[in-house]
């Protein structure tokens, strides 16, 4: 199983006069290589329940285990190595830096991994490649189109893909959408 | 693999690498003259004591306008109001010169 | 190479383009604070340098110097002054000096005159080593001077060959120049003119039974601060300065106590406080943005700190160098000519000082602590307080 979430739920400003209770008792398993999609009604807590998959938030009770580690035992810390390591993100407003060219957006998530120049700009070049927006390497994002802008984002969730060699026990990252 | 250009490869880091390589070639340069001047001054300290002993001097001549700040050592931090009753003190060295310390020699050794 | 020297290299890399991509702004507050320390440091450079001038050149001056005071101004010390100090135990001599200003009408210049009887002076027969051009002349002579760089060039100008000076009574006195002192006692020397003691009586119109100060020479210098204080007491009328209140002198008397040195401190903070005010105000929506972002693609905390002490340091430290390279530049080879104006104030001669700034490391560092510290502490912890909120809520209002 790649995702396994048991008893799930996940309450906001517990204990406060605007408390939300987000999602209840929520069970959940996902494999590995399938695609899922998520549907519900706006405000039913489905960015909820993707920011819980991806360990950006933990769950007000419950167990998760994600890619075979439980984030609520992990320190913040250990949570970041392993976001980057097996989680690649896309957001509904794809939270590009739009200051940054569209090469340096890309390249973000593989700054800290201690990679060479080299490895890093052949893995974006690829995705600029896959994804038809080499043109728009060096364009400030915040001067491509709305649908080349969904390409860099999609693109930067997957450069973290393959990991490097010596993470290849790990699983094969998931990508969340959010 | 694609191609990677080169200019994708080039690091901000070796421009800052490149300027601070001239910076060091400036400050190498700038200090060895610093060490020629110092041993130079150093060389020719013994005719200044010299004129300072040879005419009991106690100050240096940098401003000449006051007297207050041509001989701040033989002088009183009250000397620029001395001229008369409410004076103000008007010379712009004096507020580059600080007042020399108060009290004279009635207090050394108390 | 290794993995984690690989990784610092990035996050360099990654702080080096944001830094130029926001050039104009980061040009601007370095440029600011650059031009803070250059003056910081000018000043620093420039009164140490001053002030260890002062330090050695003086170390020979008169071990101790007694004038009078009446009125709480200096007015002629009889010469029976010297005969009761002489009686005091442990003082070798006496030697009676006229000291006096000279207002030159023609140039406004303010004059040094010095009389004295170069014999009986320590050193006085080596006093030709500071001379460029003439000799000093045979004792017992008279009608001769000693002139500084400045004077001579005064005389020079009115195109005679003569020093002419009045009397108090506006007779005219006339003086052969027949030294020049070298530029390098310039800083002691540059406006003064040197004759004979009895010519300087002469111009001055004292009574031969007078001077204006009195040089002490002691036998043993352990003693003069007893010796001064035994001179305090015979004479209470006397102003009694010992070498090491001179020095004591000008310590301080450059120090940032003073009112021009407050002005510019005042200016460094709150050129400083504008700065601090803007960076721990908190970060812009956008730089908080970008924080979030970078944590959730994977940054560690850490690495989001070390781009922003790179990004402080870059900037601190680019203008720590420019601002100290700047002041060197402007005290060596400039003699401080910002700070000529309130150094020399309206003074008509001005000497050429030929500053050598004092590079020692504590003034470096003094410098360092006062500028470029608490600007990594206002770029850092901002930062830091905003990487270490948890993502959680980091992300809420996304």
């Amino acid at each position: 199983m790649l995702i396994e979430l048991e008893g799930v739920t996940k309450i906001y400003n517990q204990g406060q006069i605007n408390e939300v209770v987000a999602l209840r008792d929520i069970d959940l398993r996902i494999k590995e290589h399938t695609l899922n999609c998520l549907r519900g009604a706006s405000g039913c807590g489905k960015s909820t329940l993707l920011s819980i998959i991806g360990c950006v938030i933990q769950p007000t009770s419950g167990r998760t285990a994600i890619a075979g580690l439980q984030p609520a035992r992990m320190p913040d810390r250990f949570l970041t190595v392993h976001r980057r390591r097996c989680i690649g993100f896309i957001f509904q407003n794809y939270n590009i830096l739009p200051a940054l060219t569209v090469r340096e957006n890309i390249t973000l998530p593989l700054v800290p991994l201690g990679l060479s120049r080299r490895a890093m700009a052949e893995r974006v070049e690829r995705l600029l490649q896959q994804f038809s927006i080499g043109h728009r390497g060096n364009f400030p994002a915040g001067r491509i189109s709305g649908g080349e802008l969904q390409r860099v984002a999609i693109a930067r969730a997957l450069v973290n893909d393959p990991p490097p060699s010596s993470w290849q026990t790990n699983p094969r990252p998931i990508s969340t959408a959010v | 693999m694609s191609p990677v250009s080169d200019k994708v490869l080039r690091r901000p880091l070796h421009v800052l690498v490149l300027l601070l390589a001239c910076l060091a070639a400036v400050h190498a340069v700038l200090y060895s003259h610093y060490r020629h001047r110092l041993a130079e001054y150093e060389a020719r300290s013994d005719l200044r004591q010299i004129a300072t002993a040879a005419l009991g001097l106690s100050d240096l001549c940098i401003a000449t306008e006051a007297r207050y700040t041509r001989h701040p050592a033989a002088s009183d931090a009250v000397v620029p109001f001395m001229d008369h009753p409410g004076a103000i003190e008007h010379f712009p060295t004096g507020s580059f010169w600080a007042p020399p310390i108060p009290g004279g020699i009635r207090e050394v050794g108390k | 190479m290794n993995g984690g020297l690989t990784k610092h290299l990035n996050i360099i890399d990654y702080t080096l383009s944001s830094l130029w991509r926001r050039r104009a702004r980061n040009a601007s507050v370095l440029i600011v604070f650059a031009g803070v320390i250059f003056l910081v440091a000018s000043f620093q450079f420039v009164t140490e340098a001053l002030t260890e001038t002062a330090l050695d050149s003086l170390r020979t001056a008169p071990e101790i110097t007694i004038q009078r005071l009446s009125a709480g101004r200096q007015t002629e010390v009889p010469l029976d002054y010297g005969e009761q100090v002489a009686s005091i135990h442990g003082v070798r001599e006496v030697v009676p000096r006229i000291w006096g200003y000279y207002f030159d009408e023609v140039t406004g210049a303010n004059l040094t005159v010095i009389g004295v009887d170069l014999e009986r002076m320590p050193l006085g027969e080596k006093l030709n080593l500071t001379l460029a051009e003439g000799e000093v002349p045979e004792p017992g002579a008279s009608g001769w001077v000693l002139v500084g760089r400045s004077i001579k060039r005064i005389v020079e100008s009115k195109g005679t060959a003569y020093l002419s000076l009045f009397r108090p009574d506006l007779s005219q006195a006339s003086y052969a120049i027949t030294g020049v002192f070298d530029a390098v006692t310039d800083v002691l020397t540059n406006d003064l003119i040197v004759m004979d003691i009895g010519d300087a009586r002469d111009l001055f119109h004292i009574s031969p039974a007078a001077a204006t100060d009195l040089c002490v020479y002691v036998a043993n210098l352990e003693e003069v601060p007893n010796i001064a204080r035994k001179i305090a007491a015979a004479l209470p009328d006397a102003r009694v300065l010992t070498r090491s209140q001179i020095s004591q002198t000008y310590q301080v008397v450059f120090g940032w106590r003073s009112g021009f040195a407050s002005v510019c401190l005042l200016t460094a903070l709150a050129a400083f406080v504008i700065f601090a005010w803007d960076k721990a105000s908190g970060l812009s929506p956008e730089e908080r943005r970008e924080i979030t972002i970078l944590k959730i693609l994977g940054w560690e905390t850490s690495d989001i700190l070390a781009v922003r002490f790179w990004e402080g340091a870059l900037v601190a430290g680019g203008a720590f160098i420019a601002g100290c390279t700047g002041a060197y530049i402007h005290v060596a080879y400039f003699d401080a000519s910002l700070f000529r104006s309130v150094m020399v104030g309206w003074s008509v001669i001005h000497p050429s000082l030929r500053l050598v700034p004092s590079l020692q490391v504590s003034t470096l560092l003094l410098i360092f602590c006062f500028t470029v510290l608490p600007y990594m502490a206002a770029t850092v912890i901002p930062a830091w307080r905003s990487a270490i909120v948890p993502t959680d809520s980091a992300l809420s209002g996304m």
